[in-house]
């Protein structure tokens, strides 16, 4: 079988016999050609039997032969999934068959389909397994086993596969590169556009190359790329989103964004349904004429054509051209072409009228097939003659590859004359051009695609008039020439009458019999009938099972095909590994110009929001007692930064905040809460005054980008405000020094006074410390004398390195935590929920209700002030030494939740564990008795209403 | 099991509307159709469904089939622990599987922050009498062998939430067991009818108009989730709701792989692999509100980056096919659940990404509602009129995904 399983070389092949390539299938070596797919090659080594079946492990081969069915899914390289017949052979690859045990050859789990009977129905498994409720969690481990394809490899530690995202932006993109797709990338190229063509073949052309007419299509790509037109092959177009057009190639995703779009996306031939339709060697016409064409694959050794329109006929020719014994064609149509009949006398094949497939015969793959006339029903008029070959090409009415039209909104419409669905009008910035538009015949699809091209280009400024003149006579030779075909509508499906199973869908294994089954029980819509017996719904998207369920559904129903309708169209066209959508392992992070600082001093780095933060030094008692003893210094570049200057300045911050701002002096700092218009917390900081029209505020770290967000909204609401709001966040840093050394650290590095006459708490000062200039606040945090500095990015690691040259000890974000938590002073976000108000949180002194000033919030919070706050916050201390979990929830007697802990430490300072709690507002009293469940456990704890350390603030103050 | 054996019809879609029912359902979603059911219980069987599209053509067919009660309030983990627990007698009750899968729940902690919050939903769980317990990286690791759980990624796993009863149920499924057993009941179906208008006189809705006709009805139960502020509009009612889109995927099916659902808020992940092997994956809610159901390439992006950080093997698995749905959300992520200020026009609404999980506790409370009348209390903390009195039950804070 072998010696004949190539045929001569022809000028259209792909392969190049001069460059033999080995792989490996199963184990076994194989040998082919360069230019080979993984199925050809197979093929031309004799194997017929290339998957088995999702369900009903049932043999499955060669089908389209382009990559877009799932008859060859193999595991390349470790990859299932691989499309067999649309992948270029490698040297060396290594591919396996996915889903039979424990060989392609003989699979155990074909049991299923020949024991099969009631177990075999749509839905089956809703149906059984229900009682008694204990057994199907063991049936379904049955089920998991059975389900899937490939196998993926257990555990991999990171990504090994590096894929690249490429952003193009050009004025036309055209999908497709079939001979309507080409001819309208060249005509908007002449024209002057910029064009990028994508096409899902290794090399653009599609019908032609395998219709004999090769020459014209690389001729045509010749000029297309002459004309500058950038071609992108093996590049599917995955979808339509708002005209942003993504393309897979290999390992990038080209990202493509036109300003005007073609459409030239073909249609694909389509299966006809008749008992034992998925038998190895039934295939499509093109994928016989795909192998023979372009792989020198002799598909077999006596081949039957059977069609419903010339399609089918021209196939016989082509393949008969090609060297393929084509013995006999069936075509459904009663009275067919008479030029095409002679050429088939010519060639000795025999043209069977009015009939089509009843059955097909065979053990393991194809031995024979039953044709016959058959009625509206599709039972079998008369004894069905019996024909014996190896192959069976089908040539279902076409199906308009629409999928990307109709993701851009465009509906699909049911054409009576062309049997099948075509897209309607589009939007436009898109042209349909070729088979989708209609268009069928290569004449007509490269005349539609000219005047798509030339629509595109034109209406994008290029052209002129002469170019307009040419299209308006294309577009009227086009309109001229438009033809109905003549083609026979097939039944849903053709039958002898006896058993077997005639599939809809071969992804799914669904049968004609399932969908009427399903229809019988009440799914008789489209989407009812995909969602319950999942036709359409396998790797194949439902390319080739679609029509054929439409089919089906509208003769169980009796609904017409075009009230049956389609299921909605999704992304991706081309199911594309996930790899290629995520581009590079990309997370970024943001750090502080010091932060290597802290890497080289040994410190832990952590997530902190989006930043990446010194969680502590390696010592947290250390550094904690370091700020309470001497100096300590800590990074706080992460917080928000904004200038907020002009006229209105104040009046903007008045507005924003509960509290009053524009009454600041300049060089004075305020604390400051926002609320949402609810009255809750939704962040915090300060805001000082640098002069009378300019204020420097200051956020959370996480809360940054929304406080932008939430500033810039509001001013856009007022725009009588004159006021301007500069995010200043990453262009300085901030440190704070801290503790009741600093003071004296920081007077070393500044001819600033600094005392704590000239430099009180709440001050502001722009100072030169240690030559680089700053912003000094008199802030403290951290609840000991401390200074924020802020200062240009650039130059904070010189200042960071002055000041711990001076004796400040640097500090984390965990011994941070602890000394603010000594204060009370909250974290938000931690120590607030998105329900906790400026009441609940003890920051009353922050909300002045006597402004006179609408200020966002103010209803609520003028309510809020009346009546007690659904959550307050309190301070609680642990007597027994135990640290509460943070989360861990406040009881009552009963079980009842009534809180949360929400910050908890043991503070070396005080020697005890202190915490805040959220409670319910009856237990914020003073040495009131909480409880607190934490994993199960009781604590005991005591309520505190003021602070764990210095209550009064005297040292902040000092 | 005897089903196997023959056709037993499922329902029989209606096309003629009655002048009156007792009760009409607008959506024929989950939660219209348990409604109905649980009203059948109650001897109400003059019921109408009006659905726009076909059955479970809304958010019940879109959702990503997860079910939890993990919640952060007790009064949420108290409802959807009533919900999974229903959940997990339904098969039998209706005679139809529901393959639901209780395969168990991870939400992983990235940071502190997470572990904190985790650690108190644990804890109010655990004070509802539901399985749910903060787990370290390792016992994450048994849970599931085929992620990376290692320390050197970008978002190191430092520990997680652990709900063992939660897991994943076939959707549908859940749909046409309603379907059935409300019709065979005596309810109507009426897929592809939309509600054009509402009328109102006074306190009360007199009229349900449609394109194939007006209908009266006692009371009138608004169960359409993404668009029930639409349907609310139409009766005057006010609901403080934004209406969002949320993207889901499937990938190709691949063999039997991760058996639990895996959801990280840091990264907008979750998830999950369906019995037919594949894996379906959902990221968060999308910030711009919109009622167009259309996939992003952001969404594609980000989620597939995501969760290759997890489990970066799924490099080279195949991303099938993507959706949308629509959310409608409350400004506490809660649900509005009850009488409105309509006395006959009560709501479902305001389930942002929880309705599904809620869908038979909803059909038995609200069946409850209109059969006697009275308000059970488990749906009371969920009145409208919290809005206006201010006291909001937040699963705010909970996590920015919540699945």
């Amino acid at each position: 079988m072998t010696d004949s399983a190539r045929l001569a070389p022809t000028a259209g092949q792909r392969i190049d016999r001069s460059r033999p390539l080995r792989f490996s299938f199963d184990g076994d070596q194989v040998d082919g050609f360069d230019g080979d797919t993984i199925v050809s090659a197979l093929y031309a080594s004799g194997r017929r039997t290339f998957s088995r079946s999702f369900k009903y492990h049932r043999r499955r081969g060669e089908l389209c032969g382009c990559g877009q069915c799932a008859n060859s899914l193999f595991t390349v390289d470790g990859h299932p999934g691989v499309r067999g017949c649309g992948e270029p052979l490698r040297e060396g690859m290594e591919v396996t068959h996915q889903n039979a045990w424990p060989s392609l050859e003989f699979d155990a789990m074909r049991a299923t389909d020949l024991v099969g009977g009631p177990f075999t129905p749509p839905g089956f498994y809703y149906k059984t397994f229900i009682r008694p409720r204990k057994l199907w969690p063991v049936y379904e481990k049955v089920l998991r086993r059975a389900a899937g394809l490939g196998r993926l490899v257990s555990r991999q530690e990171e990504r090994e596969w590096r894929t690249e995202y490429r952003r193009r932006h050009c004025d036309v993109l055209v999908v497709g590169g079939g001979v309507a797709g080409l001819s309208a990338a060249l005509r908007a190229a002449e024209l002057g556009a910029d064009v990028v063509l994508c096409d899902e073949d290794s090399e653009p052309g599609g019908r032609l190359l395998i219709e004999g007419r090769h020459e014209e299509a690389r001729d045509l790509a010749a000029r297309c790329r002459e004309a500058g037109v950038e071609i992108l092959s093996g590049a599917p177009a995955l979808g339509f989103f708002d005209e942003l057009v993504p393309v897979w190639q290999g390992d990038t995703l080209h990202q493509v964004r036109a300003a005007r779009h073609v459409a030239a996306t073909g249609s694909l031939e389509q299966p006809l349904i008749f008992p034992d339709n998925d038998l190895p060697g039934v295939m499509l016409a093109t994928g016989a004429l795909r192998l023979a064409a372009l792989h020198g694959v002799r598909p077999g050794q006596r081949c039957v054509v059977a069609g419903v329109d010339d399609r089918a006929l021209e196939a016989a020719l082509a393949l008969h051209r090609l060297g393929v014994t084509v013995s006999a064609v069936a075509d459904l149509r009663e009275g067919a072409d008479g030029e095409a009949q002679a050429e088939l006398e010519a060639a000795g094949i025999e043209l069977i009228r009015g009939a089509m497939p009843v059955r097909a015969a065979g053990r393991k793959a194809l031995e024979g097939v039953s044709l016959a006339c058959v009625d509206a029903g599709g039972r079998a008029l008369g004894t069905p003659r019996k024909l014996a070959c190896d192959v069976l090409a089908v040539s279902g009415p076409p199906a308009p590859t629409s999928s990307l039209l109709l993701q851009s909104g465009v509906r699909a419409r049911f054409e009576e004359s062309a049997g099948t669905f075509l897209p309607g009008e589009a939007p436009p910035s898109i042209e349909p051009a070729g088979a989708v538009a209609g268009h069928e015949r290569a004449e007509l699809a490269r005349l539609s695609g000219s005047v798509a091209g030339a629509a595109a280009a034109l209406s994008l400024g290029f052209g002129g008039q002469t170019g307009r003149k040419l299209m308006e006579e294309e577009r009227a030779s086009l309109g001229a020439a438009t033809e109905t075909p003549n083609r026979a509508k097939p039944p849903a499906l053709a039958t002898d009458g006896a058993s077997g199973k005639a599939f809809v869908d071969l992804d799914e294994d669904v049968t004609v019999k399932d969908v009427r089954h399903a229809a019988a029980e009440g799914y008789d819509s489209i989407e009812l009938s995909k969602r319950y017996t999942t036709v359409t719904m396998g790797p194949s998207q439902g390319r080739f099972s679609q029509l054929a369920a439409v089919r089906a559904l509208s003769e169980a129903t009796g609904a017409d095909l075009g009230e049956v309708g389609m299921t909605t169209a999704r992304p991706p066209w081309t199911t594309v590994p996930m790899g290629v959508l995520a581009g590079r392992p990309f997370e970024p992070a943001r750090r502080s110009a010091i932060h290597d600082r802290h890497r080289e001093a040994g410190a832990s780095i952590r997530w902190a929001g989006d930043w990446r933060r010194a969680y502590d030094y390696g010592d947290v008692e250390g550094e904690v007692m370091a700020v309470h003893e001497a100096a300590g210094l800590i990074d706080v570049s992460t917080l928000g930064k904004f200038i907020v200057r002009g006229p209105d300045a104040g009046e903007l911050l008045d507005r924003l905040y509960p509290n009053r701002m524009s009454t600041l002096k300049p060089g004075r700092v305020r604390y400051g809460v926002l609320t949402s218009e609810a009255g809750r917390i939704t962040d915090d900081g300060t805001v000082g005054c640098l002069d009378e029209e300019t204020f420097y505020v200051t956020t959370t770290s996480s809360g940054a980008g929304a406080v932008e967000q939430w500033f810039s909204w509001w001013m856009a609401s007022w725009p009588e405000l004159d006021v301007d709001l500069t995010d200043v966040t990453q262009g300085l840093s901030a440190v704070n020094l801290a503790g009741p050394g600093s003071r004296e650290i920081l007077a070393g590095l500044t001819e600033a006074d600094v005392s704590a006459e000239a430099f009180a708490y709440l001050d502001a000062r722009e100072m030169e410390v240690a030559g680089v200039g700053c912003l000094a606040l008199r802030i403290g945090f951290v609840g000991e004398l401390g200074y924020e500095l802020h200062c240009p990015a650039p130059q904070a690691a010189a200042l960071w390195d002055a000041i711990a040259a001076g004796g400040a000890r640097p500090f984390g974000l965990e011994p941070q935590r602890i000394l603010r938590l000594q204060k009370m002073h909250i974290l938000v976000g931690q120590d607030t929920d998105s329900e906790m108000t400026p009441y609940g949180a003890n920051l009353d002194f922050a909300v002045k209700l006597d402004k006179e000033q609408d200020f966002i919030g103010r209803w609520a919070l003028e309510r809020q002030a009346e009546e007690a706050p659904p959550q307050a916050l309190v301070g609680f201390t642990c007597e027994d030494g135990a640290v509460p979990t943070e989360g861990a929830a406040v009881i009552d007697a009963a079980g009842k939740v009534l809180g949360q802990v929400t910050s908890s430490r043991r503070a070396p300072k005080l020697g005890r564990t202190i915490g805040l709690a959220m409670v319910d507002p009856s237990l914020a009293e003073e040495g009131a008795r909480i409880t607190i469940s934490d994993a199960g456990a009781r604590l005991s704890a005591a309520v505190t209403r003021k602070p764990f350390y210095d209550p009064d603030g005297e040292l902040l103050r000092s | 099991m005897r089903d196997l054996f023959r056709k037993r019809r499922m329902w029989k879609f209606s096309s003629e509307l009655k002048k009156r029912y007792d009760v009409v359902i607008v959506g024929g979603g989950a939660h219209g159709l348990a409604t109905a059911h649980y009203l059948a219980k109650h001897g109400v069987t003059d019921v109408a469904i009006l659905e726009k599209g076909y059955i479970g053509s809304g958010a019940a067919g879109r959702n990503t089939t997860i079910l939890r009660s993990n919640y952060k309030t007790p009064e949420g983990a108290r409802f959807y622990d009533a919900s999974v627990k229903l959940y997990e007698g339904l098969a039998t009750e209706l005679d139809f599987n529901l393959l639901f899968s209780q395969c168990g729940h991870l939400t992983l902690a990235h940071t502190d922050r997470a572990m904190f919050v985790m650690a108190n939903r644990a804890e109010v769980n655990r004070l509802e009498g539901i399985d749910s317990r903060l787990i370290g990286p390792d016992e994450v690791q048994e849970l599931a062998p085929s992620m990376y759980v290692g320390s050197d990624t970008t978002y190191p796993i430092m520990g997680a939430l652990y709900h063992p009863p939660g897991g994943i149920i076939r959707h549908d499924a859940v749909v046409w067991g309603f379907a059935r057993s409300a019709w065979e009941a005596g309810v109507e179906l009426h897929p592809y009818t939309e509600v054009t208008g509402l009328r109102r006189e006074g306190d009360r809705i007199t009229g349900v108009e449609t394109a194939q006709g007006t209908v009266e009805a006692g009371t009138i139960l608004n169960c359409t989730a993404g668009w029930s502020s639409l349907l609310c509009d139409m009766a005057g009612v006010q609901l403080p709701i934004t209406t969002h889109i949320l993207q889901a995927c499937v990938t190709e099916p691949v063999k039997r792989f991760l058996d639990v659902v895996v959801v990280s808020s840091q990264m907008h992940v979750y998830i999950s692999q369906s019995d037919r092997g594949e894996f379906v994956m959902g990221s968060e809610i999308e910030p711009w509100t919109t009622y167009r159901m259309q996939n992003t390439l952001n969404f594609l992006q980000d989620l597939t980056r995501h969760t290759l950080e997890l489990f970066p093997q799924l490099e080279r698995a195949r991303l099938l096919r993507a959706w949308a749905g629509l959310c409608d959300l409350s400004p506490d992520y809660s649900p509005i659940l009850g009488r409105t200020e309509v006395e006959n026009f009560h709501v479902s609404a305001g389930w942002g990404t929880y309705g599904f999980k809620a869908a038979p506790i909803v059909g038995k409370t609200l069946a409850e509602l209109v059969a006697t009348g009275r308000t059970p209390d488990l749906i009371a903390p969920f009145a409208l009129e919290r809005f206006y009195e201010d006291r909001l039950v937040s699963e705010l804070a909970a996590a920015a995904v919540s699945h």
